[in-house]
């Protein structure tokens, strides 16, 4: 292709210098042969050569110019096309941008979560992250310190492998104390990760065990918010919990963690303060607490590496069996999917959305590439003479193509500045909560290749496909056939009608699962989860985080109760340290007494400390037995109340009530049996859920009420009655339950609303895609229906002239899209709740609704083809 | 005889003709640019003499219709240097060349060589 091989303008002028030095050696080596001396030789083969750099200059002019001149006067000439047409150009570039956008503004979400799952680490690509027993979507912690130390120390494969432990502790010291998000990392948790300090330093390998080394590292944006950026920060003490810590190193900016999508601010090592030696020497029973992330070996398979550990975990099982019971195969999965953070809820939503988006843009190409037919169907005479005036038809293609190039980079530099606004908002989706979520799209270099990539295939897609059809045909044909040519040759009108055909099948499947999406969020909002959510107000109190002994904090929390029972409003008050549907559990392995576990078979279950009147204040009914009363504190007998589940799985068949459970080895006895709830998510398979005693083994204070009214208007009330208690008590997150279970639909949003933007676009753009082309080619036979008409022909028969054209279209295209669109709800299918992936009602709504639309689309132009005079329809040509 | 007087016994070539020439040169095999000169040279008894300034830019322009393709090589005398080869292409151009140019001939030469009709009278 011609503007390929003008590419090198240098190379072939130094090629053509080369060739005329070797002429002039020739020419004097000739003479010199002859008897000429050399000098002599020399001067008589350059006089006879003549002017060197005129023959280079005309040579050059055989090139056809630089490239680079060529193509700026391609660009030239298309640019001048272009403005010629106004409408179609701003229409064109406008969709086109819209249709980049939707996908640069998911492939920004992808590239700011998934390919950016740990913030400032170095080749995150080669990190995994561990995963023990049966694979779960959202796992507890899944190894002890000791089981993870000695994978550290006895595998092959991995360079580095670093545990850490997430939670949330309280920033006293201050005038109020504020939530820290805070990690127990192992010593080598920045070297694996590849991370640098930029004050101080990080954590020595000796402090990893050592008890009682109260050292502390800063992130970047506490040290500037809470400390002003102290430049001396490093060897002071700062506050945590009322203990002092010493600050040894400060992050670098924008490190966050090693838990994709969540932050911390604040590390400290594995048992800072010396207080929990338990967690530290056993391998079960409560100090099965560690997530853990990987560093592979250069030219390791992940396959090789999760067999290496598997062999180090049987030993492990094999020297301890009594700790492992359950399944403890090891499964590596890559950060982008980690189950351990958000990427595995990412990873479940967002190539789902970039497919979609990917639609979008295919089914904008094909209406752009329609328009752009139409405009070279009226163009073809020009095209023709330029054609006969000797240019090629790769010459016209390359013109043609290079018209949709413009448009497409213009659209992509829009899409540019659009999606460095849309990439941000992808943080709208997360409501505030407990959890410190840091999700955003991000607006990096990738995607900006990725716009880039985005805008040159859609070029193609729209220029290239018309122009070659365009040019196929022989230019004296064209000539002739201008006058007599009524809808610009059967060719052309092929390629329009495939084109029509395309926009409505592709549009269908967005159709189609957009329906499906936003019903199963309303089956999801509808669905009723086996608790009251309304009228119920929680507030979660920084106890044990602040710093108070423990006599203290069973103290306060009493007086909570008793006072916020009090408050005018409140119907039942009660404590908790779990709220469902939170994105959020705890798990624990129970060891059933009597129960026989099948092979493999996991025994972890889902936990919650809860007080008594939880279940009241909730609506859920105690089944057999009862709730826990006041009672139930720690001078007492353990006891548990047990969900269907729990009860069903382990005693099958059984008087429940009075069996026995034993949990972090200590024995747990059944006092009652409670009504299945939702824990995580409403469309969640269940889990066996096993309630403890808030007086006895509760951990985190969270204040759950009932209220009369709106649970908002208590919030204040709430507030003040635990803070007249003691004012240096943190209270945070006080809002509704029905806010706080809504992050449970986060996703089910994100993909409803997302999935039924791109399918307003795709109705729109398929709709006038099919009004386009058939108004076009109605216009075309004006003349025709004129004849037609005349001779004798109804209204009603030129309705269903054009009218049939239309409807044919459509019904290819709607067979075609719903063949493609059933292929495709399966992809989405594990995103559904309370509805198939083939749902007839949706299916046969979205059909309809296409259908319609095409219809409204194809009679407009029909209608009015009706109500022409024939006789100035024939005089006009 | 000097220089000027072999000048002046050469004849410019016709517009058109130079790259039929240059093709029919070519038909007995590869050659650099200074080769077909010479060639051209001998061929024609120092009658015809192609201007440096026309080969070229005709070389060039043959080759970007694709009825030459050029390659560097080493000559026989170590120099490297461009040898250009006709393409199949080349080869129709040149029997088209070929047929116009005979037609022009023959028709010249109807015109040159025609008996004086004898007149009637």
């Amino acid at each position: 292709m011609k503007w390929f091989s003008n590419f090198g303008f240098q190379r072939r002028n130094r090629e053509l210098q080369e060739e005329i030095d070797a002429h002039l050696q020739m020419a004097i080596a000739d003479r010199v042969a002859r008897g000429e001396a050399e000098e002599t030789a020399r001067q008589a083969a350059a006089r006879e050569f003549g002017n060197i750099l005129l023959v280079q200059d005309v040579t050059r002019q055989m090139w056809g110019g630089g490239w680079f001149e060529q193509l700026g006067r391609d660009v030239r000439y298309a640019l001048r096309q272009l403005r010629k047409s106004p409408a179609f150009t701003i229409t064109a570039t406008a969709m086109l941008a819209v249709a980049i956008c939707a996908n640069s503004t998911v492939f920004s979400w992808i590239d700011g979560t998934m390919l950016r799952p740990i913030p400032g680490a170095r080749d995150t690509g080669d990190l995994v992250s561990l995963q023990r027993g049966e694979r779960n979507f959202s796992p507890t912690p899944p190894f002890s310190y000791l089981d993870y130390r000695d994978l550290r120390e006895q595998n092959h494969t991995f360079g580095g492998i670093l545990a850490y432990h997430h939670d949330w502790i309280t920033l006293t010291g201050g005038a109020r104390p504020e939530r820290a998000y805070i990690a127990n990392v192992s010593a080598n948790y920045f070297d694996v990760l590849g991370i640098k300090p930029v004050l101080g330093r990080f954590f020595l390998a000796e402090e990893e065990t050592r008890p009682a080394i109260p050292n502390v590292v800063l992130s970047y944006s506490l040290w500037k918010t809470r400390y002003a950026e102290d430049p001396a920060i490093v060897g002071k003490s700062i506050e945590i919990a009322r203990h002092p810590l010493t600050v040894i190193g400060v992050a670098p900016e924008g490190v966050v963690g090693a838990m994709p999508g969540l932050r911390d601010d604040l590390w400290v090592t594995l048992d800072p303060l010396g207080t929990d030696p338990w967690r530290m020497t056993h391998r079960s029973g409560g100090a099965v607490w560690l997530n853990v992330i990987g560093r592979l070996r250069p030219g390791v398979s992940r396959g090789q590496a999760a067999q290496d550990l598997d062999t180090v975990m049987h030993n492990i099982v094999a020297a301890y069996p009594n700790d492992h019971l359950g399944a403890n195969q090891i499964t590596l999965d890559p950060m982008w999917r980690s189950p351990f953070g958000a990427n595995g809820y990412m990873a479940a939503t967002l190539p789902v959305l970039l497919a979609f988006a990917a639609v979008v843009l295919l089914l904008t190409c094909a209406n752009v590439a329609t328009l752009t037919l139409v405009r070279f169907v009226s163009r073809r005479r020009e095209l023709a003479i330029r054609q006969s005036l000797g240019a090629n038809r790769m010459q016209l293609v390359w013109q043609m193509v290079l018209e949709g190039m413009v448009l497409s980079i213009v659209a992509g530099a829009m899409a540019l500045g659009l999606t460095s606004w849309t990439s941000k908002t992808f943080a709208w989706f997360f409501r505030a909560s407990s959890s410190p979520t840091t999700l955003n799209g991000s607006m990096d270099h990738n995607v900006v290749i990725g716009i880039a990539v985005f805008s040159l295939l859609a070029g193609m897609l729209c220029g290239a496909l018309p122009a070659w059809r365009s040019s196929h045909a022989p230019a004296i044909e064209v000539l002739k056939a201008e006058s007599a040519s009524i809808s610009g040759g059967s060719r052309n009108r092929k390629l329009l009608s495939w084109l029509v055909v395309a926009q409505v099948a592709l549009s269908l499947p967005l159709l189609l699962c957009s329906g499906l999406l936003l019903r199963t969020l309303r089956n999801l909002a509808r669905a009723n989860p086996g608790f009251e959510q309304d009228h119920i107000l929680t507030a979660t109190v920084g106890l044990n985080i602040a710093g108070y002994s423990h006599d203290e904090v069973q103290l306060i929390r009493h007086k909570i109760l008793d006072r916020v029972s009090a408050l005018p409003g409140v119907k039942v008050a009660s404590l908790t340290d779990w709220i469902p549907m939170t994105l959020g559990h705890k798990g624990e392995d129970a060891y059933p007494e009597g129960y026989v576990p099948h092979p493999h078979e996991s025994l972890q279950v889902y936990h919650a400390e809860v007080a008594p009147r939880y279940f009241e204040s909730l609506h859920i009914p105690i089944l057999e037995g009862r709730e826990f009363t006041p009672e139930d504190d720690e001078k007492a007998p353990r006891v548990l109340i047990v969900d269907q589940t729990a009860a069903r799985r382990y005693w099958p068949g059984q008087e429940t009530l009075g069996k026995n459970l034993r949990i972090w080895g200590r024995r747990f006895t059944v006092v009652g049996v409670a009504r299945n709830s939702t824990h995580m998510f409403v469309n969640e398979s269940p889990e066996p859920m096993v309630y403890m005693s808030f007086f006895q083994e509760g951990y985190e204070t969270i204040v759950q009420v009932e209220t009369e009214g709106n649970p908002v208007d208590l919030a204040p009330a709430v507030e003040n009655a635990i803070h007249e208690i003691d004012t240096r008590l943190p209270v945070f997150d006080v809002r509704p339950m029905r806010e706080s279970t809504q992050l449970a639909s986060s996703f089910a949003v994100i993909q409803s609303a997302l999935a039924g933007m791109f399918a307003l676009i795709g109705l729109v753009l398929a709709v006038t895609g099919i009004y386009g082309v058939v108004a076009y080619r109605t216009q075309m036979r004006t003349h025709e229906i004129g004849v037609r008409m005349a001779l004798g022909a109804s209204r009603v028969d030129v309705l269903r002239l054009v009218l049939s054209q239309g409807v044919w279209l459509t019904g290819v295209g709607l067979a075609l899209g719903l063949a493609f669109a059933l292929g495709l709800t399966r992809l989405i299918a594990r995103l559904l709740y309370g509805i198939g992936a083939n749902d007839p009602v949706t299916v046969a709504s979205v059909v309809t609704l296409l259908g319609a639309m095409s219809l409204v689309a194809c009679y407009l132009p029909a209608h009015r083809a009706m109500r022409r005079n024939p006789v100035t329809a024939i005089r006009e040509l | 005889m000097n220089e000027k007087g072999q000048y002046k016994n050469r004849i410019e070539l016709l517009q058109g003709t130079l790259d039929m020439l240059i093709l029919q040169t070519l038909q007995w095999g590869p050659q650099h640019g200074y080769g077909i000169v010479h060639a051209l040279r001998l061929q024609t008894g120092d009658v015809l003499q192609v201007e440096t300034g026309s080969l070229y830019p005709a070389l060039h322009r043959l080759e970007r219709q694709g009825w030459v393709q050029s390659e560097w090589k080493q000559s026989e005398s170590k120099q490297k240097a461009r040898y250009y080869r006709i393409t199949a292409k080349g080869k129709k151009q040149l029997a088209r060349d070929l047929g116009r140019w005979e037609r022009i001939v023959e028709a010249i030469g109807s015109v040159m060589y025609v008996k004086p009709k004898e007149s009637e009278s």
